[in-house]
């Protein structure tokens, strides 16, 4: 970070607490963020309502952002909104603006843990008990749920035009129309959600990526649940089946949950906050829309190596994910050989 | 007369060396990368051993499901049209051929996902 930057960083610290002075202790940029960029702050405030050492992250856009599906200020509404209602997530603490920092950005506490999924259902000495984990989990959702529209600090997520359900179903096809290769197994599966579309009686809010992998955890269970850039208005279950699917379970399938826990923990604490039980049923549909929506974007993920802009074996490995989730769809909906 | 061993078998040697040899040198954080490098390897070298009989038969098979000619990519885009257009939703031919091309190519990519679904 340069002097002149980390000056203004330090300067803009001390006007949002009221401290006496700041001094920026460190700044290390962490890893992995082509749009958007994450620096690990701590910071020392003498005074002020955060006296003393502050570790947090600053998240501004890359200094070559590409149009990301959500602005930091965008997210950082997100973050307040499910901060408010309990959801365990980096308490976000500033929005900044451009003159400070030469990029859009905003400041958010730093949570422990890790998120490593592979690492997470495996160890057991990460998350606790792990039934206990995704009861929480269960829990964390419905209070994320209880968020409905109309939200005027939400109007930037559009309402969608018709069912949550259809409207994913038109999504999808429309990225295979322009898509260069056919995918019939994957159009399989989406006449089979087409036929099958629930209606949505209430709209909440969704998280739309709350899987293993996007939450970190300590020894102790639950530290901060991440990546808010897809969430919007949609069908509570969404957010349940992308959980429970099975290709999110990191091998660990007899565990229906995430990986981590049986189904039972996840909608005990789902329903213990919501009042009401979950249509189970219900659910499988949306476990079925989760296999193909992770298609898809494989299918995009891999296109980006396949198009020579971003040469990646990571990405070009991400395509070749996409036959055994087609395999697993084909299996959901009752195709068998023969 | 190409020299043998073939393609495939250097690949299946050289992931051999790699996996078994330079992995545990490796520091932690670049093990992923070198398990990534395996998998790919491991894809190209099923590709090569495979060989395009799999891709003539599907084509041989979606002609007669379609009753028309044409090229894999275009006969797989007309396929993809009708069962979009419900063409086939209760058609146990054309399933349960979408089911042997999808274990085909998931026995070329991911092999080991296979186990789940075997007695199919």
């Amino acid at each position: 970070m340069e002097a002149q930057q980390q000056q203004a960083i330090a300067q803009f610290f001390a006007e949002k607490t009221g401290a006496d002075s700041a001094q920026l202790v460190s700044a290390n940029l962490l890893s992995g963020g082509a749009i958007q960029e994450n620096w690990l702050l701590s910071v020392e405030l003498n005074g002020g309502s955060h006296a003393g050492q502050l570790d947090c992250v600053l998240r501004s856009d890359a200094a070559s952002a590409v149009s990301a599906s959500h602005s930091r200020a965008q997210e950082f509404a997100l973050l307040q909104a499910a901060f408010a209602v309990g959801v365990t997530v980096p308490e976000p603490l500033w929005l900044g603006s451009k003159t400070v920092f030469g990029r859009a950005f905003f400041v958010m506490r730093k949570a422990a843990g890790t998120a490593a999924g592979y690492r997470i259902v495996k160890d057991v000495g990460l998350g606790g008990d792990k039934e206990k984990l995704a009861e929480r989990m269960g829990e964390e959702m419905a209070r994320l749920h209880s968020i409905k529209p109309p939200r005027a600090d939400l109007d930037f997520l559009k309402l969608p035009a018709q069912a949550p359900a259809l409207q994913s179903v038109s999504e999808f096809r429309h990225f295979l129309d322009q898509h260069h290769t056919a995918f019939p197994a994957l159009e399989w599966a989406i006449r089979w959600l087409e036929k099958n579309a629930p209606a949505t009686a209430e709209l909440v809010l969704c998280h739309r990526d709350w899987r293993t992998g996007n939450y970190m955890v300590d020894a102790h269970g639950l530290t901060a649940v991440l990546d808010w850039e897809f969430a919007g208005w949609s069908d509570r279950l969404d957010d349940i089946g992308w959980f429970c699917a099975r290709c999110w379970r990191f091998g660990q399938f007899d565990k229906e949950a995430g990986g981590i826990g049986s189904r039972a923990a996840l909608y005990r604490g789902y329903e213990r906050v919501y009042g009401k039980p979950l249509d189970a049923d219900a659910v499988f549909y949306w476990e079925v829309h989760a296999h193909v929506r992770w298609a898809i974007i494989a299918l995009q993920q891999g296109e980006r190596h396949v198009s020579g802009r971003e040469p990646s074996l990571e990405l070009a490995l991400t395509a070749h994910i996409v036959p055994e989730l087609e395999l697993e769809l084909l299996r959901m909906t009752g195709v068998q050989h023969a | 007369m190409r020299e043998n061993p073939t393609g495939a078998e250097l690949l299946a040697i050289a992931r051999e060396v790699l996996r078994k040899e330079l992995l545990p040198l490796l520091p932690k954080d670049k093990q992923y990368d070198a398990l990534m490098i395996a998998n790919a390897m491991g894809i190209a070298e099923r590709q090569l051993q495979t060989g395009d009989a799999p891709a003539r038969a599907e084509a041989a098979e979606l002609a007669a499901l379609l009753r028309q000619q044409g090229d894999l990519a275009s006969l797989n885009q007309r396929l993809a049209q009708g069962i979009r257009a419900g063409a086939f939703d209760h058609d146990l031919t054309a399933q349960d051929l979408l089911w042997r091309i999808t274990v085909q190519r998931v026995r070329e990519s991911a092999p080991r996902a296979l186990d789940a679904y075997t007695g199919k």
